[in-house]
């Protein structure tokens, strides 16, 4: 849960820097709730990105909760649907990290997952908000804030089984982002180079398989 | 740039939120209770290290970010590689972002 203060704090400062109040910080991250959303739209609102632009990067970047939720399917079943509904949309991209473990470690229920949750949902609208009040009182430097968020992802990242099939998906996705991104096209590129990763790790493990 | 007002914030949070919700909840629903095949449940998971990966990339690489020459560029690269170790170590979320932090504010001190 602290790593959320961590990364919330420094959002809610973003988000002060763009003028939103402690009341819409915490609106924003209870009913939409991402920590790589909530550093974007401020990040390209100060780069003066028009709200149409924002709303469709976001929401591209936003596809890739389908995958988690389409993960989590399995572990769904059985599962009353007002839980299950509440458990799919709280999920996000570190309490996925936690959960996913969780799951495959086993003895792990749909119930306690929501739970966890809640907990990082409560505890990431309650830094933002707090984040929001530093922001006003003292001047932080924007780029150091947002390297937060970055530091979490490295964390996630570095923390997945080391195969040489994840390493050929995170290899080949950050390949993809970068190109993308060279080409000009910053908005898909997280989803593009996800899917790309995904796409050449399974080519890779069927060739092993053959071979 | 100004502040982004109420009416710029609803038209975010209102759109923003509605796609993340529907990313979030119809894929589970549409799945559950069906068996995946194989190659289905292997490619998810191949999503946490690709999706990670990718969003790491698109933090730390910008297109001509090395045309005025390689520091303080690589600054980031850097405290990137600080983060990693420590995550290596730890395996912990608070000390990667205060560690994360930390080594990015000393480097851009540089």
């Amino acid at each position: 849960m602290l790593g959320y203060v961590a990364i919330g704090v420094p959002c809610g400062i973003l988000s002060a820097s763009i003028g939103l109040d402690a009341l819409q910080a915490f609106l924003l991250s209870a009913l939409f709730y991402s920590g790589a959303g909530q550093f974007m739209i401020p990040n390209m609102w100060l780069a003066g990105a028009p709200l149409a632009s924002i709303i469709a990067s976001v929401s591209l970047v936003n596809t890739r909760q389908m995958l988690y939720s389409a993960a989590f399917a399995p572990a769904c079943r059985g599962v009353r649907k007002r839980l299950a509904f509440l458990f799919a949309a709280t999920v996000t991209d570190e309490s996925y990290g936690v959960n996913v473990a969780k799951f495959s470690e086993g003895g792990w229920s749909v119930g306690r997952a929501t739970a966890v949750n809640l907990l990082s949902q409560s505890s990431w609208a309650l830094s933002n908000v707090a984040g929001v009040l530093v922001g006003n009182a003292v001047g932080v430097p924007l780029a150091i804030a947002s390297f937060a968020m970055t530091s979490i992802f490295i964390c996630l990242l570095v923390t997945q089984k080391p195969s040489a099939a994840n390493l050929v998906a995170a290899a080949t996705a950050a390949l993809g982002v970068i190109a993308c991104k060279a080409a000009g096209l910053s908005g898909p590129a997280i989803l593009v180079g996800a899917l790309a990763g995904v796409a050449a790790a399974l080519a890779f493990s069927w060739a092993g398989r053959r071979g | 740039m100004g502040s982004m007002g109420w009416d710029g914030f609803f038209v975010v949070l209102v759109c923003c939120g509605a796609t993340m919700l529907a990313c979030r909840v119809i894929p589970l629903f549409a799945l559950k209770g069906k068996n995946l095949p194989e190659g289905v449940e292997r490619a998810l998971g191949f999503i946490p290290p690709a999706a990670f990966a990718a969003l790491v990339a698109n933090d730390l690489f910008f297109p001509g970010m090395f045309d005025a020459g390689p520091w303080p560029a690589a600054a980031p690269l850097v405290a990137a590689g600080v983060v990693a170790l420590v995550a290596w170590r730890t395996r912990s979320l608070l000390w990667c972002a205060v560690s994360g932090v930390a080594a990015y504010a000393l480097l851009s001190l540089v």
